[in-house]
């Protein structure tokens, strides 16, 4: 028997329970667990690019399923792709000073999303649970796609009758008490889902016990005043295709400003109107008055 | 066929909706050469353009049709039709405002021909929406039911798009009632006029920077030197010599066209309507310019000129506002209608290089060229359908109402002017 | 606490705004009605 040390012991039980307590348990969720935010952790380090993630998106939404043999991934890994109207997670393939390092993208469910503040009929909707979904009675705008620092709202143009396609981090499943199809398809425990505080302790605690491995940064804790999908790397993310200007302020605050400002325009402005006209019009009185005299 | 004069339009009688209906199929025969120059060609193209809409309707968005994509989701129909047009609109609010609040009854002669312009653009580029915005089954949505995003800048463009066409509808009805001869309801809708004029000036004020606000989410697409916290208020304030430059371009247009409807006075008051207006538009883009360099400082954006963006910023910026400025100043000193002419046209294409920035060019900028965004032909079409056919509204509408002829005397009567 | 995130929905009050603002649109009305009446100029 291999003899393990008591620190290796009890650092495989602290994480053995954390998964625990993060995984889906069958029964599902009970009334109080459903307030809080849930979210992703993608740990970077430890995605191996199978795409298998992919893939059970794709069979969990309907969508057509990607070829995922070694030489198709071979081919597709030779250009950096976008989420698109048929595929909502897609892995991208960076060559850094570290070797080389599998980058899934898909919606950051953002705390504060720009679409959701965008949306004029409320088709984008925040979910109290944090997903970021999409409905029906979308007109078809496209201001979502505007608003998103992310640019991950795609639109079907070539459809008579077209959807906004983005991943909604399963949220059917989740109602059913499913973890997301990609965190399930996993096979190394790259994807994590659980409530967005635990997913952030436990990116601290990774970083923490693995100094070497991790950059000390968690994207997504504060970006855009914070997303629901956090990731971990060990090269810095401006290497991995990231935006790291996006700044910590969430987007919908850009337009509360303006918002603001309508009521006191309404008000204001007819005030001042009628006291101009009355101005003007006491004005002429008043210079026509003395005319006659 | 004879000229009509102004003084031998007939008024009907209407007293039921069969003599309403009688009166409305008499005027809907044309009233003048029919094989102009300017008819057949417009026609052909407006048929076509027609046909193109349908193809739009059955086959979606997707190319050939319209040359949208993912990195740009809004291109000409959005940023040409619709906000350029609004903000060409603008001057129906400017001139309501100067006639109706400020009392200045000089410009009176213009004022119903830009508040027709104004509504028949607004009913025209609302249709161009509706021919943009992918589900347009689900249109009524923001409008209707549970599905009020208050929090969105759309949400309040969408209403005030409605609201303002409602305005300026009541602003112009007057004239509706005048030709049909029904004097209880002219007088009527004539009280009406003070309180649309002050709604819509209220509304023009917040959809016109709203147009700009819809951007303000774009922070990351928007290269430097266009995006500011500040946009809507550049917005609201081009809106004012954008509306004013178009009333001058095509009322120089419409004179002409129209002549023979225009009495003496109004002829001999327009040149100096023109020159009051180009001062106004003078003075309002001056202030626009040093607001445009306090931004410029305030964002520390002046670093960027320096660059081939930064170059095509100073043209829009001294090429098609500050020289189009010093031309409209120069036009006023000097009385010169072709100088004022000139000024117009370069800050009509100044206020579409603007508007079009914030839509595609600036707009994701550093896009590979391949990936870049231009209109295709059927979006050309069909913008260049949907112009036509107002321009014929505005005609059938001109020829028959009192737009641009006074208004017949006991209508006149109503109103101290 | 950290990692820890309140949600302060910044929209929350903006349908009260426009009724409020609806209110004030109308009982501007007569108000001016009210003020024309007593001394019309």
């Amino acid at each position: 028997m291999k003899k393990i040390s008591r620190r290796e012991f009890l650092k495989y039980l602290g994480s053995v329970l954390t998964l625990e307590t993060i995984f889906m348990k069958s029964e599902g969720w009970s009334k109080e667990e459903k307030k809080e935010f849930y979210g992703l952790l993608v740990d970077i380090t430890k995605c191996i690019g199978c795409r298998r993630c992919e893939r059970a998106c794709a069979e969990a939404n309907g969508l057509p399923i990607p070829d995922i043999s070694e030489e198709k991934n071979k081919e597709v890994f030779k250009t950096l792709r976008d989420t698109s109207t048929t595929q909502y997670t897609v892995i991208n393939k960076y060559e850094t000073e570290k070797g080389v390092v599998y980058v899934s993208r898909r919606c950051m469910h953002c705390n504060q999303p720009g679409c959701v503040a965008a949306c004029l009929v409320k088709a984008m909707r925040k979910r109290e649970t944090g997903q970021v979904t999409w409905d029906l009675n979308c007109i078809g705008c496209r201001l979502c796609m505007i608003s998103c620092p992310f640019g991950i709202p795609k639109f079907e143009y070539e459809k008579a009758i077209p959807k906004i396609q983005k991943c909604d981090l399963c949220f059917d499943r989740f109602n059913k008490g499913l973890i997301p199809a990609c965190v399930e398809a996993c096979p190394t425990g790259a994807l994590t889902f659980g409530k967005r505080r635990e997913l952030i302790e436990e990116a601290k605690r990774r970083i923490k016990s693995d100094p070497d491995k991790y950059i000390p940064y968690i994207y997504g804790e504060y970006e855009v005043g914070g997303t629901c999908v956090l990731y971990l790397s060990s090269v810095p993310f401006e290497q991995i295709g990231f935006n790291t200007q996006l700044g910590y302020e969430p987007y919908p605050k850009y337009t509360t400003g303006f918002l603001y400002a309508v009521p006191f325009i309404f008000i204001l402005w007819p005030l001042a109107m009628l006291g101009f006209r009355k101005a003007v019009e006491g004005g002429k009185k008043h210079r026509e008055e003395e005319k006659k005299e | 066929m004879e000229e009509k004069t102004v003084l031998e339009i007939k008024e009907p009688e209407i007293k039921s909706f069969s003599d309403f209906w009688k009166f409305f199929k008499e005027e809907l025969k044309p009233k003048g050469k029919i094989f102009t120059p300017f008819n057949v060609i417009t026609f052909p193209i407006m048929i076509v353009g027609y046909i193109c809409i349908l193809i739009r309707l059955i086959k979606g968005l997707g190319y050939p049709v319209t040359n949208l994509s993912q990195e740009f989701p809004w291109g000409l129909w959005i940023g040409f039709d619709v906000v350029t047009g609004v903000a060409f609109a603008g001057g129906g609010y400017v001139l309501a405002f100067i006639v109706y609040i400020l009392r200045d009854e000089r410009f009176y002669p213009i004022l119903r021909p830009t508040i027709l312009n104004a509504f028949l653009a607004y009913v025209f580029y609302a249709g161009a929406i509706v021919l943009d915005i992918g589900r347009w089954w689900n249109i009524y949505n923001p409008m209707v039911g549970n599905y009020f995003g208050y929090n969105s800048v759309m949400f309040l463009v969408a209403w005030h798009f409605f609201l303002y066409m409602l305005a300026a509808f009541i602003e112009i009805s007057p004239a509706i009632a005048e030709w049909l001869g029904l004097r209880r309801i002219r007088k009527i809708l004539g009280t009406l006029t003070l309180g649309a004029v002050i709604f819509g000036v209220a509304l023009s004020t917040l959809h016109q920077s709203g147009l700009g606000a819809l951007m303000m989410m774009a922070k990351n697409k928007i290269h430097p030197l266009w995006y500011t916290e500040f946009i809507p208020i550049l917005y609201f304030i081009s809106s004012i010599f954008a509306g004013l430059s178009l009333v001058i371009f095509e009322g120089s247009i419409s004179h002409k066209v129209f002549e023979w409807q225009i009495p003496e006075e109004y002829h001999k008051a327009y040149p100096g309507i023109v020159f009051s207006l180009a001062k106004i538009c003078a003075l309002v883009m001056w202030g626009y310019l040093f607001i445009k360099l306090i931004v410029l400082v305030h964002d520390r954006s002046y670093p960027y000129l320096n660059s081939t963006m930064g170059f095509w910023y100073l043209i829009e910026v001294i090429g098609f506002v500050l020289i189009p400025a010093i031309l409209y100043a120069e036009g006023y000193t000097r009385k010169s209608l072709l100088i004022i002419k000139c000024a117009s046209i370069l800050t009509l294409i100044g206020i579409i290089i603007n508007r079009l920035n914030y839509t595609f060019i600036a707009y994701n900028w550093f896009v590979p060229l391949a990936k870049k965004y231009w209109p295709t032909p059927i979006e050309l079409l069909i913008t260049a359908s949907i112009v036509l056919t107002e321009i014929w509204v505005f005609r059938w509408i001109v020829n028959r109402m009192p737009i641009v002829r006074p208004a017949p005397a006991w209508a006149r009567k109503l109103e101290s002017h | 606490m950290e990692g820890l995130f309140t949600y302060y929905d910044m929209f929350a009050t903006k349908g009260v705004e426009y009724l409020i603002i609806l209110v004030f649109l109308i009982s501007f009305i007569f108000v001016w009605k009210y003020f024309e009446r007593k001394a019309p100029y």
